[in-house]
């Protein structure tokens, strides 16, 4: 590599839906787990914690400083940890609307990262966080004395997750648009620079569409068991029968979750961005596919398939799927994703509009939907001027869609002229956290 | 070292007198010889000849005593404020660590943006639309973000577009630049002294593109649909104008079956005009068209010879005939003594020309019909055509206008050449007699 050089940086990708953490240089984390933290409340389940502690010894418990003012709170973070099932644990996410909410559950999933996934000694490595486009300089300040005091790392950068995208595609301009788990951003980068009057963001992401999907089924009368609900009897050779097993104090949010878990495989699995806006009666009719749940039942989905990518295009469709109606006031707000293109292309600065038609990047865990980015070169086609010339590109690999974050990081953090760039600890003990504003812009 | 090999392989000479004698023999040897290090047949990929562009060393190893090591060591960078140490591997030759800056840091270029005083400011920089804090914060941010106005407009508190933020720096520059030099020579070369910066010219320009590039789709349709319907409407219009317009001889007045009272035919007498049946109706509009067309063309032409223009129209005039008719009708004009080419070319005499030849082409159309028909007739005069429909074609024009009432009953026919030449302007060099059938008179 003539333009790198490697400093054993460490990249951080902490998403809404699954966070990301590896060495720079390489192509791909090593820790990919759900960005949730399982929380067992200490006072209620008191006898039961020490039963947990024992029987599995992997799970993680953390002594939060926040321990002596809420009573014991044992958290459990990582995928292996939280497809486990335990009494009263309730899951929380740390990040709403796109900004962290709760830095104790930020600072657990950290830890875990580190210790557990990556195994190693934070005070050794530079550490480069990525970070949404729109976050305030309170986060990053509140992000960057964690960092210092808690970890002791050396030095840290933090990139907005726009640019870090658009470097992991070479390009320096580019209009990103990033189909996340929470939420979808569309952000301009112009030189590196993310422009902040510019950027678009709606609710709509890949966590969204999984509640549709489930709404949708529920409301057909498919009862989706979570894993831990049911045990499978052999009776016969090859054949099984599912007994439901009733545990009485498992949380409302973790069989949510489980369930999320479930259908969410459903969706990635099946689901497809229908060429043509979806309309009821031509989809009444299309064959259906077959998957077989956890627990045996083989479910039929048919226009399903199409409705649910479909309100990405056309969030309206929410408001005729059974069970969505909470949502029913949102949704006249936020406007289908190539009218958001172009909103945000028409807020930016007329000289470089037709660059940024001509390099269009899809980012994100949703964008490896099947038939995604056809769908949204055509209706782009359609809608945006003739002089333009619109290209949506998005690599062919569905893992470099969804850890683009991660990877531009990576180039970025192992690059020669980046290592000038990082906000060391005897800078930010000399001019404070609001420093970072400054060095990272 | 690369060098006496590519000569070596290609046979050349190491000293260039012996050049002649020895490349007779060589090219025999070079298609055999190969250089070490690459298969045969990858060798022939290239044709047998060595790259014309030095190629690695592939073989190159280093001296046999130096011992090399690759040791994981800190560094500084002269490019970083801080004494920031990271780690890096280095290469190691025999214990000596490198020296020398980090080989990156000279990467680390920025803009040169001048710095005023206070005093500077009150003097020459004072402006009624920008405060001198925010002038400061400009000024910062163009050495931050490196003179990128879309990104300073971008992130910049007071909301200012681009325009104004480079009127604003580009015009302090002039201010200071003017205000620090010794005489006003010493800054005319500077570039931006030359050209300043005009932003009126800059807004219209991008009011312009924006324009171009903000439409959508269907705005774009209807802007063409408009363009198409006012580009039919002016052209209906000037169809009409010429149609009206040109300075027409009478012959070929008969062709022109639009309302043409207008028509300021020399010698037509209006009645004729409408007593003419459409005679000769597909020749005549033909070159009745053409003579419009070649009238509006050569008026395109604000100034043109008059031999060209009669050139011009006799070509048009003659375009639907064969080289044979041509031939004839000069011919005829010679026989009549007229030259070929006016001697004298005005406007009148011009006209007259022209007239002459389209008079001796209808005459002679209409002489070869007359034989045609006449042909017919003798097949079928045993018949009870005892009168013969035989229109004199060719009379002798001025003269005997009543006869025209003798052929009144053969009226309108449209596949022979009615009696129009009545009408016809009575060029006084012409008249022929013709041949005196019968049934005539």
């Amino acid at each position: 590599m003539y333009g790198g050089d490697e400093v054993s940086a460490i990249v951080v990708d902490l998403g809404s839906h699954t966070c990301k953490a590896g060495y720079a240089g390489e192509d791909a984390p090593k820790a990919v787990f759900p960005s949730v933290v399982g929380a067992v409340d200490g006072i209620e389940a008191m006898d039961v914690d020490a039963d947990s502690t024992k029987t599995n010894s992997n799970s993680e418990d953390s002594k939060t400083e926040s321990e002596k003012e809420k009573g014991k709170r044992k958290l459990y973070v990582g995928s292996q940890a939280m497809s486990y099932r335990r009494d009263h644990m309730e899951v929380l996410s740390p990040i709403k609307d796109g900004i962290v909410s709760d830095w104790d559950l930020v600072d657990n999933i950290w830890e875990h990262a580190f210790k557990s996934c990556l195994m190693i000694d934070p005070t050794e490595h530079p550490m480069l966080l990525a970070e949404p486009p729109l976050n305030t300089q309170q986060q990053r300040e509140k992000a960057a004395e964690l960092m210092f005091e808690k970890y002791k790392v050396p030095a840290l950068f933090m990139a907005k997750n726009p640019v870090l995208t658009s470097f992991a595609t070479g390009r320096a301009t580019s209009l990103v648009v990033d189909c996340g788990g929470g939420s979808t951003t569309i952000s301009p980068v112009h030189d590196g620079y993310v422009l902040q009057k510019a950027v678009v963001s709606s609710p709509l992401g890949g966590e969204f569409l999984t509640d549709c999907l489930l709404k949708s089924l529920e409301s057909k009368g498919i009862k989706i068991r979570p894993r831990y609900s049911f045990k499978r009897k052999e009776i016969r050779a090859g054949e099984f029968q599912v007994e439901d097993v009733d545990i009485p104090n498992t949380t409302e949010s973790y069989k949510l979750f489980c369930q999320r878990m479930i259908v969410g495989d459903i969706k990635d699995s099946i689901c497809r961005v229908p060429d043509t806006p979806y309309d009821d009666k031509s989809y009444s009719n299309i064959p259906t596919t077959s998957y077989e749940l956890p627990d045996g039942q083989m479910l039929e989905i048919g226009a399903d398939r199409f409705k649910v990518p479909d309100v990405m295009f056309n969030p309206s469709i929410v408001q005729t799927i059974p069970g969505m109606e909470k949502y029913a006031d949102m949704i006249p707000s936020v406007r289908g994703l190539p009218h958001m293109v172009m909103e945000s292309i028409n807020k930016c600065d007329v000289d470089i509009r037709r660059e940024l038609y001509s390099s269009i990047l899809l980012a994100g865990g949703t964008s490896s939907m099947q038939q995604l980015k056809e769908r949204l070169e055509k209706d782009l086609i359609e809608e945006s001027p003739h002089s333009a010339r619109v290209k949506v590109l998005a690599s062919g690999n569905t893992t470099e869609r969804r850890f683009s974050v991660w990877i531009g990081g990576s180039i970025l953090a192992s690059l020669g002229s980046f290592q000038q760039m990082w906000f060391s600890k005897s800078e930010y003990e000399e001019h404070g956290a609001s420093y970072i504003q400054r060095k990272c812009p | 070292m690369g060098g006496t090999d590519a000569k070596d392989i290609l046979g050349l000479p190491k000293t260039p007198l012996s050049l002649t004698q020895e490349k007779k023999s060589r090219p025999q040897k070079e298609s055999h010889r190969k250089p070490d290090g690459i298969s045969r047949e990858v060798y022939a990929l290239t044709g047998g000849v060595a790259p014309l562009m030095p190629s690695i060393d592939l073989k190159r190893r280093p001296p046999a005593d130096e011992k090399v090591a690759w040791k994981w060591l800190s560094f500084t960078n002269s490019a970083r404020k801080d004494d920031l140490q990271l780690y890096h591997w280095v290469r190691v030759v025999n214990d000596v660590p490198p020296t020398g800056d980090y080989s990156f840091a000279k990467y680390n270029k920025s803009v040169d943006i001048l710095k005023y005083t206070d005093e500077e400011y009150e003097n020459h920089l004072t402006d009624p639309v920008w405060t001198k804090e925010e002038t400061d914060q400009l000024f910062e941010f163009c050495q931050n973000f490196d003179l990128r106005f879309v990104v300073i407009a971008d992130r910049f508190p007071v909301s200012r577009t681009v325009e104004e933020l480079k009127d604003r720096y580009y015009s302090v520059n002039r201010a200071l630049l003017r205000a620090r030099a010794q005489s006003p020579a010493d800054v005319a070369n500077h570039p931006l002294m030359k050209e300043p910066y005009d932003i009126t010219r800059d807004r219209e320009r991008k009011r312009a593109l924006s324009m171009v590039l903000s439409q959508s789709r269907h705005q774009e349709k209807k802007d063409a649909e408009i363009l198409a319907e006012a580009k039919r409407i002016t052209e209906m219009r000037l169809a009409a104008r010429r149609a009206e317009e040109p300075d027409v001889s009478a012959n070929e007045n008969a062709g022109l079956d639009k309302a043409d009272g207008v028509v300021p035919g020399r010698s037509v007498s209006p009645t004729s005009n409408s007593q003419l049946p459409a005679t000769a109706v597909a020749p005549s509009t033909l070159t009745m068209a053409d003579y419009a067309s070649t009238l509006a063309s050569l008026r395109m032409l604000h100034v043109y010879l008059r031999t060209y223009g009669l050139e011009q129209m006799v070509q048009a005039a003659s375009s639907a005939v064969g080289l044979r008719t041509i031939k004839r009708v000069e011919q005829t004009l010679q026989d009549l003594g007229v030259n070929l080419k006016p001697k004298v070319p005005t406007k009148t005499v011009c006209d007259e020309h022209l007239e002459l030849r389209k008079e001796i082409l209808t005459l002679l159309n209409l002489q070869k019909q007359l034989q045609y028909k006449e042909s017919e007739g003798s097949s079928h005069r045993e018949g009870s055509y005892a009168a013969m429909p035989d229109t004199p074609k060719d009379r002798v024009f001025a003269s005997d206008p009543f006869s025209f009432g003798a052929e009144r009953p053969i009226k309108k026919d449209q596949k022979r050449k009615g009696p129009g030449r009545q009408a016809d302007t009575p060029s006084p060099a012409h008249k022929r007699p013709r041949k005196l059938k019968a049934s005539d008179l």
